[in-house]
């Protein structure tokens, strides 16, 4: 599996990818990723790659990736080079997640969100990665995410 | 005990490294290398082993006392990006003459693309040049592994070992097995402890040119033992021969699976690309070397490559660009490449304190001065105009110096500033600094100090009062060198305090009139990238008046904070309340006054 995770620096692009390899990690498979920040920081866009169970290289070729994730709307366009399928958050999930939790916790929120839109890992194995408070935060968006996903045809834009 | 990690390049080097029993790690910070370091002071944290690590102020420095270390007989290592290289070369190229007595391995970081260097030099080459052998590694795994091998093939040979890596095994990230065994080895510096035989020991220690020959030829002689065995590993039967090393092999075994193409190619890795022992491959029908970012194997078998066109002389040999050469062999069919749309360009932090110091500067001494940066995250005062060279460390200070004298000397009327971060400033503005006073070159220093090494990812700088184990350090007073040095004005200011900093510069304006020596203005404000930073940051939350805001973009041109945006259905300016960490120094900024200060 080819996944991209996009985003600003600052939005936890890291903290969120960390999340999904130690999944997979805990599942007994492996991990090869890259990360490459620009010279901002806060602000600046942050691009992980990341393969699991295949390859010796952590790259994507452009066009290639099975999901890439959006953390930031902005970055469609680019996300768009390395795959078609993409998956953003609406701004109304974004806007829950900011009512739902604090905003630390925003990003577990938002990892709920994707799994339940999309069944990359198990719910189980996300809850055995997540501490207390984060196991929480997962569990709101999931369940917000889930009851949206039956209302909803098709979870990809 | 066997553990399975998922770690980066960078910390399965540190691993490596101390695994092996390197006990004095030293090093200056630059991406993509800085995170060795750091690593290796938690395993000591952890291991409570003896020795030191931790930062030196530049990496000629640190080289020089991570082998002075190796002498005493500790296993010792140094890390730094490609570019702290070239500032390390003198004793780098010294170091293989005179020859390590403990292991001695030299980690440099490359950064094909490049992603945030100034060059894209194959630190190969340096190691060519310097006669040291260099292992490059292909995977996160083999960066653990080789660190490790550097280690013992240097003991072996009484060789320096470079571990040479690229941002993608750096910043790559994959779970590979350590053994996190971190035995309590003997540690026990010796130093001219036996003055009978020191005679003899003074014959490389402080050898003269007559010698220097003979340590030269001794060194070859090591190098030819080391190429006599080095012998690459074959993978794949095919009448096409690919020479490659690093990270390039990873992308080749990927691309000749995915294309089935194991009867077409042979690859020949090279774990040690330098030095090798020639042979002629006479057996195959073509011969090419795909290898980051300069001909080096290529010229030693005298392959096709760079110099027939095969391969692009510049950027990364990305899978994309391999494929794009496999296509070229008539291997698989072309595939159209897909079209990158640029990315919005870097900004400095919504907050920093730098921002609102330049500005300031801008304001007092206008777009016609002449502004001479440095390498940092202030490099990207660029973007709103307060910079107009950037060259390499330290450099900011020499420009100056010599762009000043030379318009004094046609005695036409320039105001000259060079600008420079506090951890480049130590790193090599001083040397500049020393010429620019003695010859009587009245400009402007600013140092903008953070107190922190900020773009590498806050690294400490000489400024610390403690260090990481907690032991007390001496702090360095900037104020202190410049004024020992012989400038007599030397002002500190807190950026923050607008009218303070618009009053000092003015000051220095002024001063700089009737001077003949350069006069400094310390900008001190915390890095609001560290946690502690933004915690005590000043909070002054500021609003837009609508009314007042008429969209003329001055902030968004002349100012730049990533929290401000232009709202387009509006047409007003906004703030992005998910970026901004209530600094309010914008509202010193907009001409109209539309961004005012929320009294609480």
């Amino acid at each position: 599996m080819k996944l991209v995770i996009l985003g600003k620096g600052g939005q936890g692009v890291l903290f969120f990818s960390k999340i999904l390899a130690q999944m997979a990690l805990n599942e007994g498979r492996s991990v090869k990723a890259t990360e490459i920040k620009g010279m901002a920081k806060k602000g600046g866009v942050v691009e992980v790659q990341m393969k699991i169970d295949e390859g010796l290289s952590p790259l994507i070729k452009r066009g290639e990736a099975d999901l890439v994730i959006l953390l930031s709307p902005d970055l469609e366009e680019y996300g768009k080079t390395f795959g078609q399928k993409i998956l953003k958050f609406t701004e109304e999930e974004i806007k829950k997640a900011f009512e739902k939790v604090p905003q630390r916790l925003v990003n577990t929120y938002l990892l709920g969100v994707l799994l339940a839109r999309h069944k990359i890992f198990d719910k189980k194995t996300a809850l055995k990665v997540l501490d207390e408070e984060n196991k929480k935060s997962f569990l709101k968006g999931y369940e917000d995410a889930e009851k949206n996903v039956q209302s909803q045809d098709g979870d990809f834009t | 005990m066997l553990k399975r990690l998922y770690l980066s390049g960078n910390e399965a080097i540190a691993y490596g490294l101390i695994e092996g029993g390197v006990r004095f790690l030293t090093g200056y910070p630059g991406t993509p290398s800085s995170e060795i370091l750091p690593t290796a002071q938690k395993l000591k944290l952890r291991y409570k082993f003896k020795g030191f690590i931790d930062w030196a102020v530049n990496e000629k420095v640190a080289l020089e006392m991570a082998f002075s270390a190796s002498l005493c007989g500790v296993k010792s290592a140094v890390t730094m990006k490609q570019v702290g290289l070239n500032v390390a070369m003198d004793p780098f190229l010294n170091a293989a003459y005179v020859g390590p007595k403990a292991s001695f391995v030299v980690v440099v970081a490359d950064d094909p693309g490049p992603h945030s260097s100034q060059t894209e030099q194959d630190s190969r080459l340096a190691a060519y040049l310097a006669k040291v052998p260099v292992l490059d590694p292909s995977t996160v795994e083999e960066a653990y592994l080789f660190a490790k091998k550097a280690l013992e093939l240097s003991s072996e040979f009484e060789i320096p070992l470079m571990l040479r890596t690229t941002t993608r095994i750096s910043h790559g990230k994959s779970d590979i097995v350590v053994s996190e065994e971190f035995p309590q080895e003997e540690f026990n510096p010796s130093f001219k402890e036996n003055l009978k035989n020191w005679n003899i020991e003074l014959q490389r220690l402080a050898a003269t040119p007559k010698l220097r020959h003979l340590l030269h030829k001794r060194l070859n002689e090591k190098l030819d033992a080391l190429a006599e065995r080095n012998k690459p590993r074959f993978f794949y039967q095919g009448d096409i021969l690919i020479l490659t090393s690093g990270i390039v092999f990873s992308y080749l075994v990927e691309l000749i699976e995915e294309h089935q193409l194991e009867n077409k190619i042979t690859l020949a890795k090279f774990d040690m690309p330098f030095p090798v022992k020639y042979q002629k491959f006479s057996e195959f029908k073509r011969v090419i070397t795909l290898e980051e970012t300069s001909p080096l194997l290529e010229l030693f078998f005298d392959t096709e490559g760079r110099r027939n066109g095969l391969v692009p002389k510049e950027g990364e040999l990305t899978p994309e660009v391999c494929e794009k050469i496999f296509s070229r062999l008539g291997l698989i069919p072309e595939k159209k490449s897909i079209a990158i749309p640029p990315l919005k360009r870097p900004s400095l932090c919504p907050g920093c304190g730098h921002r609102i110091g330049l500005f300031a500067l801008k304001k007092v001494f206008g777009k016609k001065a002449i502004f001479c940066g440095d390498i940092g995250c202030y490099t990207l005062a660029l973007n709103f105009g307060v910079t107009d060279t950037v060259f390499c460390m330290g450099a900011s200070l020499s420009f100056a110096t010599a762009i000043k004298k030379l318009f004094d000397e046609k005695e036409k009327q320039r105001e000259v500033v060079g600008i420079i971060g506090d951890s480049t400033f130590l790193h090599s503005g001083i040397p500049p600094l020393i010429d620019a006073y003695h010859y009587r070159v009245p400009f402007l220093l600013i140092i903008l100090d953070n107190e922190t090494v900020g773009m590498t990812g806050n690294q400490k700088t000489p400024a610390h009062r403690v260090s990481y184990e907690g032991k007390p350090l001496n702090p360095v007073k900037i104020e202190k060198i410049l004024e020992g040095l012989g400038l007599d004005f030397v002002k500190v200011v807190d950026p923050y305090d607008y009218k303070e900093t618009l009053q000092v510069l003015k000051e220095a304006k002024e001063y700089l009139k009737i001077s003949d020596k350069p006069c400094a203005v310390i900008m001190r404000h915390p890095c609001v990238y560290t946690r502690e930073g933004l915690l005590n940051n000043p909070k002054r939350p500021v609003q837009i008046l609508e009314e007042k805001c008429t969209g003329c973009k001055f902030c968004l041109s002349e100012f730049e904070c990533p929290a401000l945006y232009f709202d387009e259905s509006s047409e007003k300016v906004c703030i992005d309340k998910t970026l901004c960490i209530d600094c309010g120094c914008c509202q010193f900024v907009c001409p109209k006054k539309a961004i005012l200060e929320v009294k609480a």
